[in-house]
This record gives structure tokens, sequence and C-alpha cells, in this order.
């Protein structure tokens, strides 16, 4: 090692004790890392920059931290081949917690967790521990309640179609607590869903009430990376009804019709649709699990005009949540609704008849099927249109007896 | 004299073809040239008044002594009854005009027309487009006239090709000074909303009205345009901006309640400006031609719209009180950052 080779390492020692490795920044002693804000030379420079990184938007931001966390995986695979990156999502992090704490061993363990209740009591004792969660109560109680304050004046933001965020975090432990708790919901395939970009999925429909978008929505907010919203399209029978047209509205969803799929498309979000509409919720409980005819294939047109990729959506568990025997039309027409299931226990128990039975879910995403290899106008194209909508329909189907075939029970 | 361009604004002694008529007056290319029934209220620098109605037979021969270049026909009775005398004024006027028009040889008509006409339903797209069917209720007298009158207009069109007609179709119209049914709802102590529905509603100040206006006399771009602000708001927050508590009606009982007979002489559809299929089903137009063919792009968002009418309504009931205070603030960042988007819209054009 010659002199000059010497003199471009840094000179610093790194947080574990050993002499840092990189090289030095010109002119100075130190890299980049470790070298003094007095010294730095480009401090008017670094400034700059911090006040353009203001300026990023949260993608850039989020598209940065992706490419060094690829350059992290890259260096570990370089030590370890065998290693696999763990999914970023919530879920999933708790999961690799407790994977990691059980390979440890029972002594450690016990140790760990001594250590943590000895500094629960001591910390409970402790007159400043109750200060501090006097101050988060209180904190929480303020940021609430300026929410409250900021919303009752109005000063809130919805985008063109309603959407409303901080309504989406309002109903989220609901449909977190049906997601986790009550259906024990099991995912699979979420890798199929891009990070960004236009994606349709196109799932089956059944359990005479919508659970399964919510509970679809419910799979991506906790599973996917990105945590992107779905915005699902429903029958222009929902707009009707008081309450659940508003509530629709707010979480993103939209009228199931062509132009707005298409324009949700354009705008780079992720739609979900349920090309059986009624006939698949109304399904009768003999017929849960075959498919109903996939509407008049407005779902490929969307895809086509905009090239969307196509992601197939089953959903097993959804069908046992209520027990149809059958549909009586005069009801429907008396109350209006689309149709009326006179089930085990709708209408006879009223409104405990709309409890759903506690099924055990799976949800699986199946493998995209691309859209860009066709012509522009090729929705015009009804061969072709029926061709797509008769393929998506038998994917589908698969899909639903593959997962039928390994499933044990209803329940669980 | 000659060489101007004659404009002939129909209605100058409403607040519409007033604002219209001063607006143009400062234009040096243009000859304003008003018709009314009645003198205006305030007196308007370099304008033209004709006291005549649009149904004068004689009108043609008025058109076509005064080389009339380009027609902006504003004068429409805003009522929500029914109303004959209303029908005959709107319908069979416009008829009367633009057949006129038509024999004279006028280079250009605008009309004013409303997004309402494209009626509120469940299975309406989020967003209408121009070329999307008219199914608008006919329930009120002014919808009904508007409808009538668009069916008419697009006969017209086919007809005489060789009119340049242009068609706005304005969202819900707010403004302290104008007064439509959006104003008129949101000046009721406690307007009257339907419980559980929170539709989506475009908005558009009376300024970006006049402006667009004014855009299409300057400008030709014959067809149909929907014209609004951007950033459509549901109706709680409109009210919330508006400071306005809503009366949340069921709504099995708000349809009953139009049907019930008149006390008072009132008829209860004045106690309700605004249909209640409006204000259950969304009715959002689509604005990409607006921002594309037309070319024009309004002032104010739509959230400045409400809380502009918001603080001039605490300014004249309340003055000088906290709420004043409280909206001014409000208000004039609004201010700042409208003329700043003005002025970065001028510079890159």
């Amino acid at each position: 090692m010659t002199d000059t080779e010497l003199a471009t390492r840094c000179r610093a020692m790194t947080k574990a004790g050993k002499q840092c490795k990189n090289t030095t920044v010109d002119g100075t002693d130190f890299c980049h890392i470790h070298i003094p804000a007095s010294i730095r030379p480009d401090n008017g420079k670094a400034i700059n920059d911090e006040t353009t990184k203001e300026k990023l938007s949260d993608r850039e931001l989020r598209e940065r931290l992706i490419v060094e966390l690829d350059d992290l995986i890259a260096r570990i695979q370089a030590i370890d081949p065998e290693y696999s990156p763990p999914a970023f999502s919530p879920k999933n992090m708790v999961n690799l917690m407790g994977d990691q704490t059980s390979s440890l061993s029972p002594l450690f363990r016990l140790r760990i967790l001594e250590r943590l209740r000895s500094s629960i009591n001591e910390d409970l004792l402790d007159i400043e521990t109750w200060k501090g969660m006097w101050y988060m109560v209180n904190y929480t109680l303020e940021y609430q309640s300026d929410i409250l304050k900021r919303r009752l004046k109005g000063e809130y933001e919805t985008d063109e179609w309603g959407l409303d965020w901080e309504f989406v975090e309002a109903v989220r432990p609901f449909l977190d607590f049906m997601y986790k708790f009550y259906w024990r919901v099991e995912v699979t395939g979420i890798e199929h869903i891009p990070d960004y970009g236009r994606t349709l999925l196109v799932c089956n429909h059944s359990g005479q009430l919508p659970w399964d978008g919510a509970m679809i929505m419910a799979a991506v907010l906790n599973e996917h990376p990105a945590q992107r919203l779905v915005r699902n399209l429903y029958a222009n029978w929902f707009p009707t009804l008081p309450f659940i047209s508003a509530i629709l509205v707010k979480m993103g969803q939209a009228l199931a019709s062509v132009d707005n799929g298409t324009r949700l498309l354009e705008q780079d979000e992720l739609v979900g649709v349920f090309p059986e509409g009624y006939k698949g919720v109304s399904k009768l409980f003999r017929d849960r699990y075959k498919l109903a005819r996939f509407g008049r294939g407005g779902f490929v047109r969307m895809a086509l005009n905009t090239q969307a990729p196509m992601v197939p959506v089953s959903v097993v568990g959804a069908e046992e949540t209520y027990i149809s025997v059958a549909k009586s039309p005069t009801l429907a027409r008396l109350t209006g609704f689309p149709y009326f299931p006179i089930s085990l226990r709708f209408p006879w128990f009223g409104p405990l008849g709309i409890v759903p039975f506690p099924t055990k879910w799976y949800i699986d995403f199946g493998k995209p099927i691309p859209m860009g290899d066709y012509e522009p106008d090729a929705s015009e194209n009804l061969v072709l249109v029926s061709r797509l909508t008769d393929q998506v329909r038998n994917v589908v189907q698969q899909m639903i007896n593959d997962r039928l075939n390994q499933r044990r029970s209803v329940f669980y | 004299m000659a060489d101007k361009k004659v404009v002939l604004i129909t209605g100058v002694a409403d607040y519409w073809g007033a604002c219209l008529a001063s607006r143009l007056s400062a234009e040096p290319d243009f000859h304003v040239l008003g018709l009314d029934v009645a003198q205006p209220p305030d007196k308007i620098d370099g304008l033209d008044f004709v006291l005549a109605d649009i149904r004068n037979p004689v009108l043609v021969e008025l058109l076509e002594s005064e080389n009339v270049d380009t027609v902006c026909h504003l004068k429409f009775i805003e009522k929500a009854e029914r109303n004959e005398a209303a029908f005959d004024h709107n319908v069979m006027g416009t008829m009367k005009l633009l057949g006129a028009c038509a024999e004279a040889g006028v280079r250009k008509i605008i009309i004013r027309s409303s997004t309402a006409v494209y009626g509120a339903f469940p299975d309406n797209s989020a967003f209408l487009t121009e070329d999307m069917p008219l199914r608008g209720s006919r329930q009120y007298g002014y919808n009904h006239d508007l409808l009538e009158i668009e069916a008419f207009v697009n006969g017209f069109i086919g007809q005489s090709p060789q009119t340049l007609v242009t068609v706005l179709r304005f969202a819900n119209i707010i403004g302290w000074s104008a007064d439509t049914p959006m104003t008129r709802f949101l000046r009721l102590p406690s307007p009257p909303v339907l419980l559980g529905f929170d539709p989506m509603l475009q908005l558009i100040h009376e300024d970006d009205v006049v402006g667009a206006l004014a855009h299409v006399v300057l400008n030709d771009s014959p067809g149909v345009f929907n014209v609004g602000a951007e950033g459509p708001m549901p109706l709680s927050r409109l009210l919330r901006l508006a400071r306005k508590g809503p009366t949340r009606i069921f709504h099995p009982l708000a349809y009953r309640s139009l049907k019930f007979p008149r006390v008072n002489k009132v008829e209860p559809r004045r106690l309700v400006p605004i249909e209640w299929d409006y204000l259950r089903y969304p009715w959002v137009a689509d604005l990409t031609r607006m921002r594309d063919e037309l070319g024009y792009s309004p002032a104010y968002l739509a959230e400045e719209v409400v809380r502009e009418f918001t603080s001039q309504r605490h300014l004249k009931e309340d003055a000088g009180g906290h709420y004043a205070f409280a909206c001014g603030e409000q208000y004039l960042r609004d201010v700042i950052e409208r003329r700043q988007r003005a002025k970065s819209r001028e510079s890159s054009s």
C-alpha cells in the first residue's frame, strides 16, 4: 500500500470502532459521511440541496428509498447469497419480527422478556413516565380536535372524485378488524400489483353484500408495500342509498361505467371491477362457486382503451358469509332492491340477518394479463373483447377451483 | 365606428348583461349595443342602449341596419315555478331572436346555459361530457326552459351551419352580486339537504362567468362547452366553507314535501331553490374541452369561490366582527394566490 493510497482513506472511526474505509472528499481528510460540517467544502450547495429536497414529491422520495434499499439488499446478497429480502408491508414486518424472536434460544428470549418487564415496572413507578403519558394523551387529543375543528370549517381536501383520505383513515380500523380478526384473510400474489401505474383488478363477486370489495381494499392497504387504494367501481343502485352513497364516494370508489373506469385508469389508479355485478352478489348458495356471466365486457374495453394490465383476483370465503336459499322478485320490486335474498337468517331475524358468518377468507391475486400489445382501437373489436372477457373469466374460475381444492374447512 | 365590431347584448338591464357590457366597453375594437325592456339601473359608459323586446319582429331590421357581428343572448328569466309568461319570454324569445339573427346574417351567437341540463341521476358518470344526452329535470321552470332552448339551439346549429354558435354550460354560479339558484340556496338561514346524501358539486364564480362570456366574444370558438372552476367539492364541504348549518331531511319526506299545497301563496319549491335530485345525485361536468379547445381557465378555484362568498356575507352582515376578520385573512391569502396564478399564466403564454 503506497502513501498516496493511504491518504485517500478517511481518518475517522466508524460507529463499530473500525477504521473507515471510504475515500476522502477532495481537499480534506474525511469521507462524505464523517466530514465535520465546519470544513465541508460545499456548504452552500448542501443547503441548496436541502431546499430542493423539500420540494421533492413523496413519490420521488419513495423511489429514492427503494433505490437505496435495493442497493442495501444487493450488498447483503453479495455476502450471503441465500438472503431474500422481506416484503416491506406492516403485516409482513410484524410477522418477520415474530419469526426472528422464535429462532432465538429460549434462554435468550427469556432474558429479553425479563428486561422488558422489569423496565416497564420501574418506569411505572417513575413520575416522569406518567407525565410523559399525560403529555402524549393530551397531544393526541389536541391533534384529533384540531383535525375535527379544521374539518368543521371545511378546510380539507378531496380529489375530483370525492376521495377523502382522512375519512379513509378513520374507517380503516373497522376494515382492518374485519380483515385481520373476523375473516382472517389470507392473501397470495400481492406482488402482481405494481407499485405505480394503471392496473385493473378483475374480481369475482359473491356473498349478497359487497364485503369482498372492502376486503380487497383492506388487503392491498395492509399487504402491498405501496399501500395503494383500490378504486372499486360500484353498481348504480348504491348512489340511491342514503349514507352508503356518501361513504362510497368519500372512500374513493366510483360508479361502474366505461367512462369512469377509463378516466381512473388514465390517472394511473388501481381500479377494481366486479364484472359479475348483481348476478354475482345475489348468487344462491348452491351456485356459490360458479361464476356468473362477466357483464358485457365493459371492463375489457376500459383496459384496452388505456392499455392497463388486468390482474385476475379470486376471493374465496365470501360465498359462505350468508346462505341465500331463494330470491324473491316480488319483495325486490316492493322494496326497490335490485334483488331480495331469502337466507337462513334474513329477513326473519331483521338486522341480525345482516351480520355475516366469520368464515375464513382467501384472496388470490393472479398473474397480470398485459394489454399493451393490442391496437389502440382494439376496444371496438367485439370478437376480441368477448374473447378476452371469457379468458379472464376462465382464469378467475380456475383460481377459485384451485383454492377450493386446497381449503380444509370453511371456518379455518 | 365602421371598423369596430358590433356586439349586441340582450338583457343589459339584468346583472349578466350589465357586467358583460361594461367589460366589453373597455375593449377598443368593439361597439356594444344593449337591448332590453328597461333602462339599465346604473349607467354603463360606452353602451349604446336600445329599448326593445327580443320578440319584436322588427329586430331583423335593427340587426341589419346596425351590421351586428355578434349576438350575446343573456336575457333569461330565472324562476323556480313553471310559468307561461316566462316560457314565452325565454323559449319563444330565443327562437325569434335566433331566427332574426339567421335572417340578418349575424356571424356569431353566444348562449348561456347551465350544466343542470344534463340532469342528476344515479347512473351519471362522474364527469359528464358535452356530447352526453340532456336528461335534466323539467320540474323547475328555469331548467325546463333551458332544456327547451338547448333542444332548439341544437336544431338551429344543424339548419344554419354558417352561423358560429357557442353554448356555454355553466356550473353552479356563486357570487355575492348574482342571483342564481345556488346563491339563493346559500342565502337561506339553514339550507335544506337530504339526509345521508353528499353529492359532488361544481362551482363557478360570477366574475368567471362574465370572463368566459367575454372570452368567447373576443375569440371564435363554436360548439358547446362546460365551464366550471377547478376542483369539485362535496356539498357538505361547501356548506361548511359557507358557514351554514344545513337542515337534513329524510329523502322520501323531502320529495313528498314539494307536492304540498301552497301555504300563504308561497309555493314550496320557492323554499328549495335547488331541486332535490340535484342535491342527491352527481352532475359534475367534464372540463377537458374548456381547458383544451376553449382555452379558458377560470381565475377562481372552487374553494376560493365559496370563501369569497362567505367573507362578503360576513362583511355585510357583521362588519368588523370576529368572523369578518377571520375570513378576511384567508380571503386576502386567496387573492394573493389568484393574482400570482394569473401572472404566471400570463408569463407562460
